[in-house]
């Protein structure tokens, strides 16, 4: 049976009826219209349904809809400030850290969120925050060089 | 030459905001009001006939708006390329577990898995057959009896080998009697996906007239127009394919795939149907690569003078040729001169899913046996490997295997750059526990042809309209922007790029072989010059000077001995739509481009823990010949992309397949374990710019050839940092440690005299 799903998305509180069983990722593309949330896997092996719920990056595909009732989600549509991208993108778009696009909602939504977890921005620590995010196209190298690119533009791990 | 103004700087690709933003749009994405979502059923069993199918209870269910079985479609079979051997869905007969059986189309996709599950199949087994030595043997079930009567059916053995290729050159057998040493060896490659990260998607939605509108994800929308035209037995002209965003295809998505499907439930219902794979499909109902056994003899003179080769390799293709065997020919010599050859390559049928292309189908295998075996010959004679390739490369002026003659090109360059930038030869220090080790190896291939279109209309503010009916797979709408760009003298941004289908855009080949900014980009560049004679002959005119007195550039056509006598694009846009000539609109067309081959050295440095066999790559340096690198940020990109494919095929990657039913037992992103970024060194491009004769710019293909060399170039440094050859991929940490305590052979160990068993009787 359909319940009533309360959820603040982007900023805005939206509702919806959503099955029981409907995960995140669903409910996000199928009844919100939201399709810049990718599902690559639905198993939450690849990451490109990476969100970030209630500060915390997850992979929607994992997480039940209702699981997330009054909670809060950031999605890839809401990373910009309006038309002004955000540091993450801009990295991304000027050091060519993406090709198909695939995967980059999930990688710049897991990036967001490692850099306001706080930890120290190290290239390892880089590596392992994008451990759960796959990519098939860059190989990583220009990833890494645009998340390196990002942690300086946003001053990171420099306070 | 001229300095350039746009090609030669990175640029960002024109996608790149709204891949940033979430606003690109992929076929998953489509949603259209009143769509239906289709679920298939997939055969259970490995070669059985199908003696009933029961749809009945699976229609009354309530949602369920149409079934559809095998039977539904005209009796066609259809292929890859010239062989028809295969049928969209089965009719009366199953080939492998996951071939498709029935397809439903529901309200909503929870309704259309339940109807699924309401269909009875009844099947009754057959005999099968996996192995493909096996299959090829003569002794196994044949598993299309009437294959010689398929369309198509050309050079063969008949049985369950479905087609062959050969190529001779010279006296093998006086080049193996002129030879001091002869190396004779046998390698095994695994199946592997080509891993997407954007499982199949299409949506098909059926007009008023009864056209076909097809949103896909697809690498061919022209193709996939042709192969649902013929299994559907309609006009090409009914069918409108648009290729939407694409996440990745690597050739996986050149074909019709299952586009097929929700067509036919479209067409039933008069409604969209939508139909998006798993995960798990993505690995059992599109074809990946399946194993490939492949035998080498080499002779070589004591002076380490190659002087003869015999290779045979056997590509298992699965139940369907999804797609050839030409590796195993065009690709048996590697990057060297070899005067007298004899190359056999088979393709073999077995019980299992069809193969489908990969990023250069079968040459990464071809490459991991020849490039690894050029290492024991170079070794076997005490020569440096390097010195050893150096010594046998191709130049200018030899003949490829093709008995295409060798043009400029950039081998010995990219030979050097590598040599230099990683210091070889050197060894490696080692530990008690840790081993070192370096390796090299060379991939080669040609940039693609085929045909390619382009027009380029002026708009009437002094920007350009840019269509190609090329799907982007891999910046390279960014690239031919940029041609047609430094072609007018216009800025990136001043070129806008259509988003286009199949209705609007010329016809142009698939996306794929590294054909795109070669030969799509050359008709660019056409079109562009086009496009420019006539804005020259129209200010000409205006002006009152002869046209070649004109030149064009920084948005404006000037006179080239006074250039403030001059007039804007825009202006000349503007003028043209009353001109005698009408709109301006440059337009060109080509179908096939000079060879020109490209190739990328690659070296690998390793670490194996002594104590576990697992392997680490530390350090990863190519060096490719791109004629000229039109965004060298992108170049780098698919340089670096290609690179770790090699590098996952090399360590990690393999479907597994049951040796009973031929299934793949794997099928999951969690299993198949693709490379992630705390695997991998960061990895370094050395850009050796020889240019091509006829590319754009004289730049070559780029995106096939990164990724053949990196098993040979691991497998090389395992040697070196530990003493042991392995010859099946993937070089597995229980593989390495068996080698290392002395255990060579291991499952998949194939014996020479069984490879050349499957020889012509």
């Amino acid at each position: 049976m359909k319940k009533q799903l309360h959820i603040t998305v982007n900023g805005e509180l939206r509702q919806a009826l959503v099955e029981p069983y409907y995960s995140l990722l669903d409910t996000l593309r199928d009844e919100l219209h939201m399709t810049g949330t990718k599902k690559g896997c639905d198993e939450g092996d690849c990451g490109a349904c990476t969100v970030i719920l209630n500060g915390k990056p997850v992979c929607s595909c994992l997480v039940l809809a209702h699981a997330a009732h009054d909670g809060e989600v950031t999605t890839i549509e809401g990373v910009a400030n309006g038309q002004e991208l955000h540091p993450v993108q801009k990295a991304f778009v000027e050091h060519g850290g993406l090709q198909c696009g695939y995967c980059t909602p999930g990688i710049i939504l897991s990036t967001v969120g490692f850099l306001e977890s706080g930890e120290e921005p190290t290239e390892e620590n880089i590596k392992h925050a994008l451990g759960g995010n796959l990519c098939r196209c860059t190989g990583y190298t220009k990833v890494i060089e645009s998340v390196m690119v990002a942690v300086k533009a946003t001053g990171t791990g420099t306070e | 030459m001229a300095d350039f103004q746009t090609i030669g700087q990175s640029h960002i690709r024109v996608d790149a905001l709204d891949k940033v933003t979430g606003k690109a749009t992929y076929a998953g994405d489509v949603y259209l009001p009143g769509m239906l979502m289709c679920k298939l059923l997939v055969s259970t069993h490995s070669h059985a006939s199908i003696t009933s199918i029961d749809t009945s209870e699976a229609e009354a269910l309530p949602g369920v708006r149409a079934v559809i079985t095998g039977k539904d479609y005209p009796d066609a079979r259809f292929g890859s390329g010239a062989l028809k051997d295969r049928r969209v869905m089965a009719v009366d007969e199953v080939f492998y577990i996951g071939e498709p059986i029935a397809a439903v189309a529901a309200d909503d996709e929870i309704t259309a898995l339940e109807a699924v599950k309401l269909i009875k199949v009844e099947y009754q087994d057959i005999e099968n057959v996996v192995d493909p030595l096996e299959a090829i043997s003569g002794r196994s079930t044949d598993i299309h009896p009437d294959l010689e009567q398929f369309e198509g059916y050309g050079f063969a053995l008949g049985g369950n080998n479905c087609t062959m290729l050969d190529a001779d050159r010279g006296d093998v057998d006086q080049g193996f009697r002129d030879s001091d040493v002869i190396v004779e060896e046998t390698y095994h490659t695994q199946p592997i996906s080509q891993g997407f990260l954007e499982p199949m998607a299409c949506v098909a939605d059926v007009e008023a007239n009864g056209r076909l509108d097809i949103y896909a994800s697809t690498q061919g929308p022209y193709q996939v127009r042709a192969q649902l035209a013929s299994v559907l037995d309609m006009p090409i002209g009914n069918i409108k394919v648009t290729a939407m965003e694409m996440g990745g295809g690597f050739g996986a998505k050149l074909r019709l795939a299952l586009e097929a499907f929700p067509a036919l439930l479209a067409i039933k219902t008069g409604r969209p149907v939508k139909l998006v794979n798993t995960r798990e499909e993505a690995f059992t109902l599109n074809g990946p690569r399946l194993e490939t056994n492949i035998y080498l003899k080499t002779g070589v003179t004591k002076e380490g003078k190659i002087m003869a080769r015999e290779a045979r390799s056997i590509f298992d293709v699965g139940a369907y040729l999804g797609a050839g065997p030409n590796a195993g020919v065009g690709h048996g010599l590697g990057a060297y001169k070899i005067p007298n050859f004899k190359l056999r390559s088979y393709g073999v049928y077995t019980n299992k899913i069809y193969v489908g292309s990969y990023r250069a189908s079968g040459v990464a295998d071809m490459t991991f046996a020849t490039e690894s075996h050029t290492d024991v010959i170079a070794h076997k004679l005490g020569m440096d490997p390097m010195e050893f390739r150096a010594k046998n490369a191709l130049s200018e002026g030899d003949t490829a295997v093709n008995g295409s003659t060798i043009p400029q090109n950039g081998l010995m360059e990219t030979l050097d750059a590598l040599k230099e930038r990683m210091g070889l030869p050197k060894k490696l220090p080692s530990s008690e526990k840790e081993a070192r080790g370096i390796g090299i190896s060379v991939g080669e291939w040609r940039s693609g042809s085929g045909p390619s279109t382009a027009s380029i209309s002026v708009n009437e503010d002094g920007t350009v309209s840019l269509l190609t009916g090329s799907v982007d797979i891999s910046g390279s709408d960014t690239s031919l922007a940029q041609i047609a760009a430094e072609a007018l003298g216009l800025r990136l941004d001043q070129v806008v790029v259509a988003k286009r289908n199949t209705d609007m855009a010329p016809f142009t080949g698939p996306s794929g072989g590294s054909r795109i900014v070669y030969s799509q980009g050359r008709a660019v560049q056409n079109a562009a010059e086009d496009a420019k004679a006539k804005l020259l002959e129209l200010a000409a005119d205006r002006l009152g000077v002869p046209a070649d007195a004109l030149e064009c550039s920084g948005g404006s056509v000037y006179v080239q001995d006074n250039p403030p006598q001059s007039m804007e694009l825009g202006q000349l846009g503007r003028m043209s739509l009353s001109s005698r000539g009408g709109p301006i609109i440059g337009t060109a067309s080509l179908s096939s481009l000079p060879f020109a081959p490209v190739f990328n050295a690659q070296g690998a440095e390793v670490v194996v823990d002594k104590e576990t066999g697992q392997v680490k790559v530390t350090r990863f340096v190519q060096a490719q010949d791109i004629g000229k690198a039109i965004n060298p940020m992108g170049v780098e990109g698919q340089l670096e992309g290609g690179a770790v494919q090699g590098i996952g095929r090399a360590l990690s990657e393999e479907i597994l397949i049951d040796k009973e039913t031929g299934e793949v037992r794997n099928p999951s992103l969690a299993t198949y374990l693709m490379p992630l970024s705390v695997d991998l060194p960061e990895i370094e491009n050395i850009l050796v710019e020889v240019p091509s004769a006829a590319g754009p710019f004289g730049a070559r293909a780029v995106a096939e050839s990164p990724g053949f060399g990196p098993p040979a170039a691991i497998a090389n440094a395992i040697y070196d940092a530990v003493g042991v050859r392995i010859k099946t991929l993937p070089l597995s940490a229980e593989r390495v440690l068996a080698a290392m305590q002395g255990r060579t052979e291991d499952e998949y160990t194939v014996d020479a005299e069984e490879l050349r068993a499957a020889e012509a009787p």
